[in-house]
């Protein structure tokens, strides 16, 4: 699991839906969206230390400098290091708030042209974000 | 209100232990006390029906004093309006099931009770049987019958379906459900199935030995507050295997094995029958009807 420690600066609450924006590093956010509610559960408040933690299969790869998709969770860092299978490969990602690890096919790891030391971006939908009180 | 507060010294599973209990709790309410083997939760029940004594101890239930040890008041049994059932039925082998509630009524209260717990627990077709040629499950819906045929306003439930199988289980909790609103009681269930516990009740007071250790909601009982979850079960680890460059983790939840995809530093800590919780996001799981 990647779990990246954050500081919750919004929270925006919608019938047993809330979206919340963690802050994990100055100018950094990730956004999870849970069914909870400041009512249910007592970690989600403003100023509240938090985990952010997603699974290594849903963190999605990125090369380049602009993405027109749909995932605002984007973690810019380098490729620190690649273990290739025979179908899944797993990229560990150097960053500023520590290492993201994903697992992404090893015939997309080719396609992108994934190399140790060159930039890439990790891509993290925003409902597979789950919130850990610390 | 249901005030309670108890003391009584019992011989636990680890040698002697005192049952000291405090609770409130609000009329109408459905509360179970779940906990492990000899923790005092029987003993409690016993208690309250007056079936046992406390040592010191009063229980007051709305305005009347059921116990109050310090002026020596201790209400008898048939006087406390409680119901109880418990895991084995109890039921008169020589009489019929319509006899069998015939014979709870009191005779000063109304006639009309055991016609409509007949119709209510859906006992029309069986109530000329008498007790041997009924199944487990029908046992034990007259077994409930008898005891709200005197109208209690607390109903005490010692684990009264464990015996059954899930389906029949599932059905009785309907019934149970159903008279718990119906006629207003207050019922106490002691109970060690989860799946249970959470269709049941509106408050679980955690005992161990002999005293309240947590208390609150099904959910804020059993589902871990701090991680936001919502699909998550416990479980226990069966295999773990490498593939590739990822673990797969057999899991047994309940009687199903699932298999969860795991990271090396995931699984470096993970131990042949280890107890896990495996957890999802609600947005993941797929969900659909099977019949």
């Amino acid at each position: 699991m990647n779990s990246l420690q954050g500081t919750i600066v919004d929270i925006e609450v919608s019938g047993q839906l809330s979206l919340v924006t963690v802050e994990v590093h100055p100018k950094t956010f990730i956004k999870a969206i849970v069914v909870e509610t400041p009512e249910s559960a007592d970690y989600l408040k403003k100023g509240q230390a938090i985990n952010t933690l997603f699974k290594e299969t849903e963190v999605v790869i990125g090369v380049g400098e602009s993405f027109h998709i749909s995932l605002q969770n984007r973690i810019t860092g380098t490729i620190k290091s690649m273990d290739k299978g025979a179908l899944l490969g797993k990229v560990v990602l150097e960053t500023q708030m520590g290492e993201i690890t994903s697992i992404i096919s090893s015939s997309a790891i080719d396609q992108l042209k994934l190399r140790n030391n060159s930039p890439a971006t990790a891509l993290i939908k925003l409902n597979e974000v789950m919130l850990a009180k610390l | 209100m249901i005030n309670i507060q108890i003391q009584k010294q019992l011989d636990g599973p680890e040698g002697p232990m005192l049952l000291d209990l405090n609770l409130q709790v609000p009329m109408g309410q459905l509360i179970t006390l779940y906990g492990p083997s000899g923790a005092g939760k029987t003993t409690t029940l016993k208690i309250l029906s007056g079936l046992m004594q406390a040592e010191t101890g009063k229980i007051m239930v709305a305005d009347s004093t059921w116990l109050d040890t310090s002026e020596k008041i201790c209400l008898k049994p048939q006087d406390r309006e409680i119901g109880y059932v418990f895991q084995d039925y109890a039921l008169f082998p020589n009489m019929s099931v319509r006899q069998n509630l015939k014979f709870a009524q009191p005779k000063d209260k109304d006639s009309g009770i055991v016609q409509e717990l007949i119709q209510i627990m859906e006992l029309e077709n069986i109530q000329d049987r008498k007790p041997d040629t009924l199944s487990g499950g029908q046992q034990q819906r007259v077994a409930l019958a008898r005891a709200l045929v005197q109208q209690p306003k607390i109903l005490l439930l010692d684990e009264p379906l464990s015996a059954l199988d899930l389906k029949i289980r599932l059905k009785l909790q309907d019934y149970l459900l159903q008279v718990h609103r119906k006629y207003g009681l207050t019922t106490f269930l002691i109970s060690h199935d989860i799946g249970e516990i959470h269709r049941l009740s509106d408050w679980v007071v955690v005992l161990e030995e002999g005293s309240v250790v947590r208390q609150g909601s099904p959910s804020e009982i059993f589902i871990n507050q701090n991680l936001s979850g919502k699909f998550k079960f416990k479980g226990e680890v069966l295999h773990i295997e490498k593939n590739e460059v990822v673990y797969i983790v057999t899991v047994l939840v309940h009687n199903e094995v699932v298999k969860i995809i795991a990271q090396e530093s995931e699984v470096k800590n993970l131990g042949i029958g280890d107890a896990v919780i495996v957890a999802s996001k609600a947005f993941n799981p797929i969900i659909y009807k099977v019949s």
